[in-house]
């Protein structure tokens, strides 16, 4: 071996190793999402866009009846809150699986558990809002418009919904290692999350009585609030709450970090 | 010096369970290389993941003032679906050696002599290809002490002498802490012994004599 005595390493600090661990983490999770398939950097892409297209357009197909929106065409309308929702669901169950997928890394002591989950975050928010992009450059070709009437507040919705997926994501990574049946469960109950986060039917058509306890959905205030910032006079149902969404974003964090911290021996057992 | 105070550590698989170790006290001093000795199941790699920092203990704690690395044995530490070279680079980047990386690389290479094998996916090496791996890996960093949980033990012979070789020659730089059950490597690596019993660990200043003690358990 040559010339051993270069590769020194010298103490570093706390925030240092954080930031080496993180890069080498963000490389290592790129290199094995787009190289684990064939055309893999591909699909990456195009498998989100693809899902959407094929919602959007069965959706307008079937029910057609159900397709005016008051204050927005109905194609931005539904492209706005299925993508909304998609960067919450796929920020919360790619990083819900960080832990159980990384833990051959926990030999290193200076990966903690918490930074794969970060990583998967950073990489799921990135995606989604590359592919959300790419919605809003091309219907600049089409004959409807998805640019925000509000492109600041929007923005800041936008990463607060991305944000809530990672504070879901932080919780449930920690509960996937105490209570394994959290990977069957989670996945099962997205669907009746995205019914009732009014992301393909307008939550307006729901009997008023009902609205009332679909309201405790956070997930829908978000929705309803980064709609309500791309089209300018779209009405968002009644009883939306800025206050009511933002509670969770911080509650659903704070509890994230905190179970993070709790568990963090526990989840570093091989 | 790797000091090991009031260490006691046990796994909740079962609802009542042992303790695996049981008030362990040790001063393993740097520059003393040591063989952990016991039957299975007595603790080693337990002992040795908690010196690592690899799991913390329930009680006691364990402080270093040296580079430790971390316990290079026969699993984890390498994601089988990334080849050799990704699995190293991803390796160095954790210790920070972003800069040298190609260094690392060709050290890496070099020692572990795997051939094409190092660009194809970890899943597909033998248990020698990864031990090869593993090893020439922690060496390519310039720890102070060494862990290694039987991770020679399945190279074959020519890996062995050269592994063994590349140890000898750090003697005086680092120190190796290893768990084998191969006693002609604890007795040529290893100059004192921690014999593991019933969940407590005996120190001998003479490797030899750790191995008696075990042969006597037995």
């Amino acid at each position: 071996m040559t010339s051993l005595s270069k590769l020194t390493m010298s103490t570093r600090t706390p925030w240092q190793i954080t930031k080496s661990v993180w890069w080498a983490l963000y490389v290592r999770e790129t290199l094995q999402r787009t190289m684990s398939d064939r055309l893999g950097w591909f699909w990456l892409f195009f498998q989100p866009i693809l899902i959407i297209l094929v919602i959007v357009i069965i959706r307008f197909y079937a029910m057609q009846r159900v397709r005016t929106i008051d204050g927005a065409d109905f194609i931005p309308w539904i492209i706005v809150g299925l993508i909304a929702f998609q960067v919450f669901r796929e920020t919360m169950l790619r990083s819900m699986g960080a832990i159980d997928a990384n833990r051959q890394l926990f030999s290193y002591r200076q990966v903690k558990p918490i930074d794969p989950v970060f990583i998967r975050c950073f990489v799921e928010g990135n995606l989604n809002s590359f592919i959300f992009l790419l919605f809003i450059l091309s219907s600049l070709l089409m004959e409807f418009s998805l640019i925000p009437h509000n492109p600041a507040g929007a923005l800041l919705v936008w990463i607060s919904l991305w944000l809530m997926g990672v504070g879901c994501g932080l919780i449930l990574s920690v509960s996937t290692v105490i209570f394994p049946e959290t990977k069957k469960i989670v996945p099962v109950s997205m669907m009746p999350l995205f019914l009732l986060s009014g992301v393909i039917f307008p939550i307006n058509f729901v009997p008023p009585q009902l609205i009332e306890y679909l309201l405790y959905n956070p997930v829908l205030h978000g929705i309803e609030i980064i709609r309500s910032l791309f089209f300018e006079s779209y009405n968002p149902v009644k009883g939306v709450s800025y206050i009511y969404f933002y509670n969770w974003v911080f509650g659903v964090l704070v509890l994230g970090l905190i179970l993070q911290l709790r568990y963090e021996k526990r989840m570093k057992v091989l | 010096m790797i000091k090991v105070e009031h260490l006691y550590k046990r796994y909740h698989i079962r609802k009542v369970s042992d303790w695996v170790l049981k008030d362990i006290n040790l001063t393993i001093p740097t520059n003393v290389s040591v063989g952990l000795i016991g039957g299975n199941g007595a603790g080693k790699s337990t002992l040795l993941r908690l010196i690592g920092e690899m799991d913390t203990p329930d009680k006691g704690k364990v402080t270093r003032d040296c580079r430790v690395s971390w316990p290079i044995g026969l699993r984890g530490g390498f994601q089988p679906h990334l080849s050799g070279r990704q699995n190293v680079k991803f390796v160095a980047r954790i210790h920070g050696l972003e800069a040298t990386l190609d260094e690392v690389i060709e050290n890496v290479q070099d020692f572990a002599e795997i051939g094409n094998y190092f660009d194809e996916p970890l899943r597909t090496y033998s248990a020698g290809m990864r031990a090869r791996l593993a090893f020439g890996l922690s060496l390519a960093f310039n720890f102070d002490v060494y862990l290694s949980d039987e991770a020679t033990s399945v190279g074959d012979r020519h890996f062995k002498q050269k592994a063994q070789k590349a140890f000898k020659d750090r003697i005086g730089k680092s120190s190796i802490i290893i768990v084998s059950h191969a006693e002609a490597i604890l007795k040529e690596l290893c100059q004192a012994g921690i014999y593991l019993y019933k969940g407590e660990a005996y120190w001998f200043d003479d490797v030899n004599k750790a191995i008696a003690a075990y042969h006597d358990e037995s």
